[in-house]
């Protein structure tokens, strides 16, 4: 009687195995996510982060180790990240200082040689109780590992993962100098193919001619005003900074507090072959 | 045949449960995505609160400070920090790092939740 029931008590078995396998699982010990790193962060945490580097950055101007700390977030352009997220929080009416934080790193990543702050790629030291390199400051491995991050319901006692030392030679940010008054050195106009129509091009610089990165740019027309900050593009330059104008419009600019202030600003239109098509302008400025 | 019935139905359940392990650990691990600062490995955790304290550093500002540490962990902003100086210490922290930890440290042993509350 029994040998005719046939083998569907091995399914069974192996359903019940897995229900049981997965009201374990999810159910009576779920899964906690402990030991993570941080470019396993949710996207606004991973900006909150990136604002954090930047702020501290500003604090304590050490770019291999904001460098370091960048490349725990797994940025593919860490440099673009930051001046998109400046631009961002400025769209979304968040804090300047940030802003400008964000902005100030980004030029600093992109003008300061990648070689110098080789610590972002530098092996982890080990866990076995040696001391990081003398002198360095201590930060977590650049290297997230995802073995490291378990799955328990305990957590760990605290990690012993030797965090990685940085050895930083400082690089200098230029800085503004505050209440600077930039004034117009060069207008030119720009009519070339491929140009973006009505692009506003503004470039920051010193004395020396060197660029000035997180410098506020404020622009007015008639029915608004806006203001933004060179640096945002730092691949160009960090002293650089773009608008776009509409055509027709008649724009008035000013760089700096109480700076040169450029008025009656409008799309050129730029002779073609075809007849006319509109250019733009690349005004610099300088201190004085 | 009774008992070899039953070994078979509760090798077929052990075979159930290893097969949803593998499932689970093997085929399809778990993808850590999406996670929050609460749920970083301690060291990391560490490099943060000096974040914090470098900003603090510059901006003065403890009500921001405290903020910033209370997406770490539901503890008190003071005890974080604390932690975050015995991790330092034993991850050899530089004694400038671990002062400003302990500048901020200081701070917090003065703040109190009502006095933020009180804030304009």
């Amino acid at each position: 009687m029994n040998e005719s029931r046939g083998p569907w008590y091995l399914l069974t078995g192996v359903v019940i195995g897995l229900a049981l396998g997965l009201l374990y699982a999810w159910l009576i010990d779920p899964v906690a996510y402990i030991d993570t790193a941080p470019d396993t962060l949710r996207p606004e945490f991973k900006d909150h982060y990136r604002s954090l580097i930047a702020l501290a950055y500003q604090s304590n101007p050490d770019l291999g180790r904001a460098r370091s700390r960048l490349a725990l977030l797994g940025d593919e352009r860490p440099a673009f990240e930051l001046g998109a997220q400046a631009q961002q929080v400025l769209a979304q009416g968040g804090s300047q200082q940030e802003a400008r934080a964000l902005a100030q790193l980004a030029a600093a990543l992109g003008e300061a040689p990648h070689a110098a702050d080789e610590p972002a790629n530098s092996p982890p030291a080990s866990s076995n109780g040696e001391s990081p390199s003398p002198g360095g400051d201590p930060l977590p491995s650049a290297t997230p590992d995802e073995r490291l991050a378990v799955m328990s319901p305990t957590p760990p006692p605290a990690a012993s993962a030797t965090p990685l030392a940085t050895f930083t030679p400082r690089v200098a940010l230029l800085q503004p100098t505050p209440g600077v008054a930039f004034v117009l050195r060069e207008r030119e106009l720009v009519c070339e193919e491929n140009f973006t129509a009505g692009l506003l091009q503004v470039e920051v610089v010193d004395r020396n001619r060197q660029p000035l990165p997180a410098v506020r740019v404020d622009i007015a027309w008639d029915e608004g005003q806006e203001f933004f900050f060179t640096g945002l593009n730092p691949r160009r330059s960090p002293g650089y900074a773009d608008f776009r104008m509409a055509p027709g419009v008649l724009y008035s600019l000013r760089v700096g507090e109480g700076g040169e202030e450029v008025n009656e600003i409008a799309v050129p239109q730029c002779e073609t072959a075809d007849g006319f098509s509109a250019g733009g302008w690349k005004l610099v400025f300088a201190e004085p | 045949m009774r008992s070899g019935r039953l070994v078979w139905f509760l090798i077929s359940i052990a075979l159930g449960v290893a097969a949803g392990l593998a499932y689970g650990w093997v085929f399809n691990p778990v993808q850590y995505v999406n996670t929050t600062p609460d749920s970083l490995r301690e060291d990391y955790k560490t490099d943060y609160v000096l974040m914090v304290a470098e900003i603090y550093e510059g901006d003065g500002s403890v009500d921001l400070a405290v903020k910033r540490l209370q997406l770490l962990a539901d503890d008190a902003p003071l005890r974080i920090v604390q932690r975050a100086i015995i991790t330092a210490q034993e991850l050899d922290y530089s004694n400038r790092d671990l002062d400003r930890l302990g500048r901020l440290s200081l701070e917090l042993q003065n703040w109190s939740p009502e006095a933020e509350e009180l804030q304009p």
